[in-house]
């Protein structure tokens, strides 16, 4: 079959026929990408307008959005051509969004069109407003230059460099676009941000490589950082004099876990019975007591300590203050303690890290200068750094500056450590950069190379830099035949660095963050403690793994009949018999709990700290479950107290149903709020209840659609009727995550591409991830419009 | 050891943790070659607190020079004669005009800007340049940072931040151009090390000194690569190779000019309670503008729509589900309470500001503080007559102690214009600015 013949197919009015032809196609040329399949099932065609379109908006829209006092000052009066739908597209879309959600017409006209024709409007309309011409060569977009968000920065400096670092804990944090912190466009470097990179560099390098063994590595704490407590004066020699009980301190941070000399410098002033004593103490415990004796002769104290990887406090206490000023001796009046320093050496007996073994893999010999050295080290670190092949002017360059510092008189690895440092600096480390031949030309498409593959790949799966494995097929140039790909993909998806897939996608499109910024009221819930919260998150988690890593349906996640628990939580949902602290899958209640819209975790995010919230719970699922878009609310809206008290009602059902009354309002409720009643068996932390404020939970409703449910696993059922709503919004989701950019209306193709895929393979998760990996945009990249077009 | 010299026993300031003994601008280093010592100069701060207030407690009333402070500013009455209180200001791009809700994004997309946010949850974010990064730019180079953005809270972790607005309009206020937002430092500890820097001075010396050649290296780089890259992209670029500059500016101005490091006993990490941890924060701005570290400053008490909780001020709720009070009175009580709670907050700052001397009269007569929002009813999302309060005199340029009522719709800009004016960075116009503020 040839391309024409499916153009004629396309254009001519068999969809049917179409949607058959199309799957042969597939299925007959499977090696051939989905990129480069050029299918379109459906079109938003001229005579559906006539048929279908015209005569609904006739019939049904136009006796309020007529030209006469239009409601909304929305008005159809004039339609007649279906490019019209185009030309005020603003308007449409609005009347898209009131349709898709079964808003309109109000359900309380009795004249309205049937339910398979509000569909087939509401699909037109899709297509007319959201889709393209997926024919030919279809615009792939555009990612704007990435910055490594915080997570993606330290994931690759653990593969990059070696080490583990949490340096990136006080980075700003990442401004999120469409629900993710990976989109580039957002992803902006101000000069805060700067200045971190440059200091985390500096610890990062520090941390890496070594300028001296450990044993004789030496810290001193002198001047401001040292801090005091209690009464001290501080003198113009550094002395700290404390004259009264109290401690001079310091903070010091312990690179390795080991034993370590610390030494204090000190001198007192002697009265009374005793000498001067100083307590010792590491974070707060006491340590040993020294005598200091002599009057202001300084004295070295050592004690040996072991001390954890980590911030320490080393503290010098003065802790036998005596004050007699009316002694006679003058000598004899007052005991003081001062301490000059604080100083720490070591880690004794620990071996250099791995990193600093694998980076300074040579040093300058007889017969290899310093500069050679420094080559081979930087010419081994920087293609991986850069995620590509450089040149060897790059190398030269950052090689030079070890040259630098041992020209200064610097050790050969402080100059490595610099180079590390200008290296994480370097804006080809910091950002995903990718080329285009044609920079400033928005027709000009083409494969992104091999290495930006490999970037593209790791990043969606891993979070993270290449492997050695990925570099080496990039390296060869085969990494984007189809079959490599798949296979690596098989391989990245098995590989336990996918779980950033659950921690940075699943947890952002389920706004999972969301749970450790709510606070429900513990005087209500006295039962929601931070160790709950845990289990919470950790379930769906859990739950989210085990469909990747089985490569179940996506669909689990809307009734899903396995979860994971442990005793805490078991008891939370009334689960017999799970003891422990270990979380563990088990069978939902059937007639409770289905799939992750039923986790706890989610149930008290879309709830306000003192009670359940209908609307957030409502707006959940309408945004990431039915991936529909709410209409923005209408500008006036009269409080539902007020018109409460005017109708003399009182329970929120019924103001609510006030509320729905009003057409402008009952367009977003009519939906928001079943959806939010067939949740409200379980309460604002995710418990089961039958009775709320002592009356029963009413937790059925009907939806637009008729649709009618008796309760939470009622409603699972009508959702799972959607499920390619629900499909199409994951994929939506995930392609955005994938690209690290907002979806625009040629990626409509190739959502479309993969929801065909999906629905033939049992919606699993593999075949989402390898439509995308294998999809035009994630493959292709264009250039961009130059200034003013 | 003798004490006849020493302050009495145990005399350290309570609740400040800070000696005295700072070293304030008159004992301060000049800069090198400076002959004169420069007259104080103007500081300007900016202070955002979310989700609108309650207005008739916020109102206060009376005519110019005879008015009375209203329930939520009485936090304040102990600087009444510092403040100016505006009735009147508005913030036209906060409101929709057009692109729907979101009003919370707008508010604080617009609320330093004047201008209209673009509705985008990603591509394509813009809105406008910033009353302080406009000044900064003027004035900036005159100190070792040009600008402190502060703030309480981190960005969201997931979801969106409002109605179809990037996050990057709801976590910042201060806009560097119209593209790159100001991150803000929320974490005290490493705000005072940017100010201040690390307490060891060699150290820094010989680390500036490889830093210098680090950033020729990698701002070459950034300035090969940006040749190859479409204008997006560039602008990426220009974000980098600014802070490059930036970055470098302070390493040449800390090798010309000796900045010690004040006593200032700061906490490690974040500190748990709000209260302390907007404290401090309100601390370290306080020691920048008394070293004459920066002049100008930004500090968002929240998020644009943080719905947190203020059990401090005996608010269980959250801050944003409570300003939806839909009249109920329990609700405005709560929210009023949370208010005047923020306000005493911004009260508290002020007495430390008073506290310190500066030629003839206080620190606080050489600032010029504001105070506000860009919404004013959170009920309602509107955003005329907005709660704004602007503390100290601006070197004596202004005639404070008074209550300033202006015709509605009067630009917010307006007011930062004159601001500007004052800080020795006169602009003709910001955002939707029609002309300085007749004060």
């Amino acid at each position: 079959m040839n391309s024409s013949l499916i153009l004629s197919i396309v254009h001519g009015r068999h969809v049917g026929a179409l949607y058959v032809a199309a799957v042969l196609l597939a299925l007959a040329v499977p090696n051939l990408h989905a990129a480069e399949r050029s299918r379109t099932r459906r079109v938003a065609d001229d005579k559906t307008f006539d048929t279908l379109i015209l005569p609904i908006v006739k019939k049904y829209c136009v006796d309020c959005h007529g030209k006469d006092d239009p409601k909304g000052k929305v008005s159809f009066e004039d339609l007649e051509k279906p490019s019209q739908i185009v030309e005020n597209r603003e308007v449409w879309v609005k009347a898209f969004k009131h349709m898709g959600i079964g808003g309109m017409p109000p359900t309380n006209k009795k004249r309205r069109p049937s339910r398979a024709q509000e569909e087939a409007f509401v699909e037109w309309l899709d297509l007319k407003l959201f889709h393209c011409d997926c024919d030919g060569d279809v615009d792939p977009g555009r990612e704007t230059i990435q910055r490594l968000n915080r997570t993606e920065y330290t994931n690759t400096v653990r593969d990059l460099i070696g080490i583990e670092t949490d340096v990136a804990k006080d980075f700003p944090s990442d401004d999120l676009g469409y629900g993710f912190s990976n989109i580039g466009d957002v992803l902006s470097l101000p000069p805060l941000l700067f200045e971190k990179y440059v200091g985390a560099a500096e610890k990062i390098a520090a941390a890496a490589v070594l300028t001296e063994s450990l044993e004789n590595r030496r810290k001193r704490l002198v001047d401001a950082q040292l801090k005091i407590t209690g009464g001290v004066r501080a003198t113009s020699e550094g002395w700290k004099v404390l004259y009264s009980s109290g401690s001079v301190y310091g903070d010091y941070e312990a690179t390795h876990s080991g034993q370590y000399v610390i030494r204090f410098s000190a001198m007192a002033d002697q009265a009374g019975p005793q000498v001067a004593r100083m307590q010792v103490r590491v974070d707060g415990r006491s340590v040993k007591v020294f005598d200091v004796p002599d009057r202001r002769k300084e004295r070295t104290f050592e004690v040996r300590q072991h001390l954890n990887k980590g911030r320490h406090r080393l503290e010098g206490a003065f802790i036998n203050d005596y004050y007699q000023p009316k002694a006679k001796n003058p000598h004899d009046r007052d005991r003081n303690l001062a301490i000059r320093s604080i100083e720490v050496q070591g880690p004794i007996g620990v071996a250099p890290p791995s990193s600093h073994r694998k980076i300074v893999f040579t040093r300058p010999s007889k017969g290899k200068s310093v500069a050679q050295a420094a080559r081979e080290i930087v010419a081994r670190l920087l293609p991986r750094a850069f995620r590509r092949s450089v040149s060897r002017g790059e190398v030269d360059r950052y090689a030079s500056v070890v040259e630098l510092a041992v020209s200064r008189g610097d050790s050969f690895e402080r100059g490595v450590q610099l180079a590390v440092q200008a290296i994480l600096v370097s804006p080809h480390f910091l950002f995903r950069v990718e080329l285009d031949p044609q920079p400033d030309n928005a027709t000009s498409h083409h494969r992104i190379s091999d290495f930006e593959l490999a970037s593209r790949l790791s990043y969606f799966l891993w979070s993270t830099m290449p492997d050695e494995e990925l570099f080496r097929l990039a390296r060869e140039g085969s990494l984007h035949e189809r079959k490599v790909l798949d296979k690596q993909v098989a391989r990245m998806l098995a590989d336990p660095k996918a779980d950033a897939l659950i921690e940075n996608f699943a947890s952002q499109w389920l706004n999972l963050g969301n749970l450790v910024e709510v606070k429900p009221d513990p005087k209500l819930f006295p039962q929601f403690t931070p160790a709950l919260r845990a289990d919470m998150i950790r379930e769906t988690k859990l739950f989210i793994r085990t469909v990747f890593r089985e490569d179940r349906s996506i669909l689990d996640f809307l009734d899903g009949e396995f979860t994971f628990v442990n005793e805490r939580l078991a008891k939370h949902y009334g689960i017999k018999g799970v003891q422990g602290e270990k979380m563990r899958r088990v069978s939902l209640p059937a007639s409770q709990r289905a799939g992750v819209l039923t986790h706890a975790s989610i149930l008290t995010l879309t709830s306000n700290p003192n009670r359940t919230s209908l609307v957030k719970r409502g707006a959940w699922i309408v945004n990431n479950v039915l991936g529909l878009q709410l209409p923005d609310p209408p500008a006036v809206v009269q409080s539902l107290e007020d018109g409460a008290k005017e109708s003399g009602v009182s329970t929120l059902r019924e103001q609510l149903a006030l509320h729905r009354a009003k057409a402008a309002c009952a367009s977003c409720h009519n939906t928001l709020d079943p959806l939010g009643f067939g949740m409200e068996n379980f309460d604002a932390i995710g418990r089961w209840r039958e009775t709320s404020e002592g009356k029963p939970v009413e937790a059925g409703g009907t939806m637009p659609s008729g649709e009618s449910f008796s309760g939470p696993v009622d409603l699972v059922k009508i959702l799972k009727r959607r499920r390619m709503k629900f499909a199409k919004l994951v994929t939506r989701k995930m392609l955005t995550y994938a690209l690290g950019r907002g979806l625009e209306i040629p990626d409509s193709c190739t959502v479309d591409n993969i929801l065909d895929d999906l629905e033939r393979n049992d919606f699993r998760f593999t075949v989402l991830v390898r439509g995308i990996v294998n999809s035009q945009p994630f493959l292709y990249r264009r250039g961009e419009a130059a200034a003013g077009k | 050891m003798d004490k006849t010299h020493q302050p009495p026993r145990r005399a350290f300031l309570k609740g400040l943790g800070v000696t005295m003994a700072l070293p304030m601008l008159e004992s301060m280093t000049p800069l090198r070659g400076a002959t004169k010592r420069p007259a104080a100069p103007v500081r300007m701060a900016f202070v955002f607190f979310p989700n609108g207030a309650i207005v008739p407690s916020w109102k206060s009333k009376g005519d110019e020079k005879n008015w009375k402070l209203s329930r939520t500013l009485q936090p304040l009455a102990r600087h009444k004669d510092s403040l100016t209180v505006f009735n009147g200001l508005t913030q036209h791009h906060a409101r929709a005009n057009g692109d729907g809700a979101g009003d919370h994004a707008r508010n604080a997309g617009s609320f330093l800007t004047g201008c209209q946010p673009v509705k985008t949850a990603g591509a394509k974010i813009r809105v406008g340049v910033s009353v302080d990064q406009a000044a900064a730019k003027l004035i900036g180079s005159k100190t070792k940072l040009p600008s402190l953005e502060l703030g309480i809270e981190r960005g969201r972790n997931g979801g969106n931040c409002d109605s179809g607005y990037s996050c990057a309009y709801s976590s910042n206020i201060s806009w560097k151009t119209a593209t790159t937002p100001m991150a803000k430092e929320i974490n005290p500890k490493l705000a005072f090390e940017r100010l201040f820097g690390a307490a060891d001075k060699k150290d820094q010396a010989v680390r500036n000194r490889y830093r210098k050649s680090i950033l020729d290296l990698v701002a070459e780089d950034a300035a090969g690569l940006r040749k190859k890259l479409g204008r997006t992209d560039q602008r990426k670029l220009d974000e980098y190779l600014t802070s490059v500059r930036e970055l470098e500016q302070r390493i040449d101005r800390d090798a010309t000019r000796l900045t010690e490091v004040p006593e200032y006993d700061v906490p490690e990490g974040i500190p748990r309670e709000l209260k302390s941890h907007v404290r401090v924060m309100f601390d370290i701005m306080a020691l920048a503008f008394q070293t004459d570290t920066t002049r100008i400053s930004t500090f968002m008490l929240a998020n644009a729509g943080s719905n947190r909780s203020y059990p401090m001020a005996g608010v269980k709720g959250g801050h944003h589900s409570l300003s939806h009070h839909r009249n109920d009175p329990q609700k405005m009580e709560e929210i009023t309470r949370i208010d005047t709670f923020l306000v005493s907050q911004y009260a508290h700052f002020l007495d430390r500001l008073a506290a310190v001397k500066e030629g003839d009269g206080t620190l606080l007569d050489n600032c010029l503080i504001l105070y506000g929002s860009a919404i004013a009813d959170g009920n309602r999302h509107s955003h005329h007559d907005l709660p704004v309060v602007l503390a100290g005199r601006g070197g004596g340029q202004l005639d404070a102690g008074r209550l300033r009522t202006y015709p509605g719709e009067t630009p917010l800009n307006n007011l930062f214009v004159s601001m500007c004016r004052m800080a020795g960075a006169p602009t003709k116009k910001l955002g939707d600015s029609t002309g300085p503020l007749k004060l």
